[in-house]
């Protein structure tokens, strides 16, 4: 390579930088809604996380909603702090092919208390996108389902149920808490229809002979 | 649910994005006790027609891989004689990464006795290993059982052989299967079909089955019908009534019967999530307005014609109804009001779980109903939407 083609190449990447730097400080205009002392702080976290290449745009999201509830500077760069962390730790259990919406449905699901295990499991178990399980998981565990419960319940779907089959069995056990039953039987009972009708008999319930 | 209309099919879900679900770890299993108390007319065959009034005690315990029930039942009948029946059962489950993809196998033991007007008793413990193959929205088992029956003599061996299939498609499940069973010398199939729907509050079961081949244990076809009606968090209606065969292995002598009788349960532990506190009528979280900020609104993810979804909140009481969520760069939008105190807004959300609050007449971002509210990390509260 010639010496001009070399210099050719470094202003072409040097541009390509620019550009780019540029491009994300634009998309980061959205940051002017924060006070001047905040900004530089969010920003900074920005940077660091395109750095570690993890999706930016649930950060600034996070700043915004802040910013949107008049919640302190301090509170703000916690706020977005943590979840920056949780995204690397979604990112270091479900691997650096996950999409931005793995990553922060898995963040959400380990703040839930799922273990970064889980989420390994889960991407071993299933081939499809990861959000759908990984919302539900976070969101049993929010309805009071304990967290090793819903784990096991997922995972056991995880590798054979659509998307479909998921919002269905979330809504079945979000019906059976909802009339009654106690999260963790209403999660058991809903994992899978067979566990209801092809049972030996130990969850029979309905009501039958005298 | 057809995958086009699955695509865009939106669902709320909650999520455990804050701190207050953070360490949550309770025990895996739970358990539950019921008490049903209920009359029946029964007529057992050979016999006349009696009431009996009943009393059935059960406790569940239950985690996803596992569940033991034990159950028993006070019977007493109009002409003052007592039944007493009892039953101990346990199912459990293999893990799902033992077997082959889709496989599950289970592992059940069940062991009871009855007694009927101090002269007539039975015991019977038996064990059952099944196969299970578990598609989407469908399967199939097949399973053996052994174990011992007896009726005041000599213990009998029980052998029992079956295959079954099943479906099930939002709220309805059907189910079919064929047994061949072995009680000494008494030998008999059954073949059957069981249906069981739900809808808000109600259950139905259903299930029509026929006694072939039978040697020593009757022939004929058999139905019963159920129904079980939630009353509130701790209470059920239970309907009941048919004809059911012999069971030689349990005791049960073949009758038809009629049946009716309130179930309590205990209380039920409370989602963490739902367990907060309210929060503060001014916040951090608060806006400027000093509008009705407690008022309650509920929110509905739908999805729309163009592939975008409407969020429909439920505030009839509201003047103004405004949304924020990181769909809309947490810039309040006004939703348009439509009818029955229903206000509206179609949107445009990519597939993924975004957070979501609701302000009613200027007050403090709340929350929404219809979604497992949680706290947010600025001193109030938020939503979360999953949109597949």
């Amino acid at each position: 390579m010639t010496p001009n083609c070399t210099r050719a190449a470094l202003s072409l990447l040097v541009a390509m930088v620019v550009a780019g730097r540029a491009t994300a400080q634009q998309a980061d205009a959205r940051l002017e809604r924060l006070d001047a002392a905040t900004r530089p702080t969010v920003a900074a976290l920005l940077d660091s996380a395109r750095t570690a290449i993890l999706p930016t745009e649930p950060l600034v999201q996070r700043a915004l909603e802040g910013a949107t509830k008049r919640a302190s500077g301090d509170a703000i760069v916690t706020a977005v702090r943590r979840l920056a962390a949780d995204l690397g730790h979604a990112r270091d259990a479900l691997g650096s092919t996950a999409s931005p919406a793995e990553l922060t449905a898995g963040a959400a699901a380990l703040r839930a208390g799922a273990s970064q295990a889980t989420l390994a499991q889960l991407r071993h178990a299933r081939r499809e996108p990861l959000t759908v399980p990984l919302a539900v998981l976070a969101d049993l565990v929010a309805s009071g389902v304990p967290v090793d419960s819903a784990t096991a319940a997922v995972l056991g779907l995880a590798a054979r149920a659509r998307d479909a089959d998921l919002v269905e069995f979330r809504r079945a056990v979000e019906r059976d808490i909802a009339l009654g039953a106690p999260p963790a039987a209403a999660t058991a009972a809903a994992v899978t229809a067979a566990d209801v009708w092809v049972n030996a008999g130990a969850r029979q319930q309905r009501p039958g002979p005298p | 649910m057809r995958p086009a209309l699955a695509a865009r099919h939106v669902w709320t879900a909650s999520l455990a994005a804050a701190t207050s679900v953070f360490g949550v770890r309770t025990s895996a299993a739970q358990t539950t006790a019921t008490v049903d108390v209920g009359v029946s007319t029964v007529r057992y065959d050979g016999f006349l027609p009696s009431a009996a009034g009943s009393l059935t005690p059960a406790l569940t315990w239950e985690r996803p891989d596992a569940v033991v029930t034990a159950r028993g039942t006070y019977l007493r009948f109009e002409s003052g004689r007592r039944s007493l029946q009892g039953l101990i059962a346990a199912s459990l489950f293999t893990p799902p990464n033992l077997l082959a993809h889709r496989w599950r196998g289970e592992l059940s033991l069940s062991a009871g006795g009855s007694n009927y007007a101090d002269f007539a008793s039975f015991w019977h413990s038996t064990g059952e290993a099944r196969l299970h193959y578990l598609g989407a929205g469908r399967g199939a088992w097949i399973g053996g059982t052994g174990g011992r029956t007896s009726y005041g003599s000599a213990p009998r061996p029980v052998a029992v052989a079956g295959v079954g299939v099943w479906a099930r498609r939002a709220q309805l499940t059907l189910a079919a299967s064929a047994t061949r069973s072995f009680v000494g010398d008494t030998a008999y199939s059954d073949v059957g079909a069981t249906i069981h729907a739900s809808r808000g509050r109600f259950e139905v079961d259903g299930s029509l089955a026929a006694r072939l081949s039978s040697h020593g244990a009757g022939h004929g076809v058999y139905g019963e019908a159920s129904t079980t009606f939630t009353l509130g968090e701790r209470t059920a209606l239970l309907i009941s009534g048919g004809r059911y065969p012999t069971d030689p292995v349990s005791g049960s002598v073949a009758g038809r019967y009629l049946s009716a009788g309130l179930r309590l349960r205990t209380p039920l532990p409370r989602p963490r999530a739902i367990r907060d506190p309210p929060l503060p009528s001014r916040s951090p979280a608060s806006g400027d307005g000093g509008g009705s900020s407690d008022v309650t609104a509920r929110l509905e993810v739908k999805p729309a014609p163009d592939g975008a979804v409407r969020l429909v909140v439920y505030a009839p009481a509201a003047a103004t109804v405004e949304l924020a969520g990181d769909f809309t760069d947490w810039q309040p939008v006004g939703l348009q009001p439509t009818s029955d105190g229903a206000w509206e807004s179609v949107q445009r959300i990519p597939g993924g779980v975004h957070r979501v609050n609701v302000r009613i007449d200027g007050g403090r971002w709340t929350a929404p109903a219809g979604t497992t509210r949680t706290t947010d990390e600025f001193g109030g509260e938020v939503g979360i939407v999953a949109v597949p």
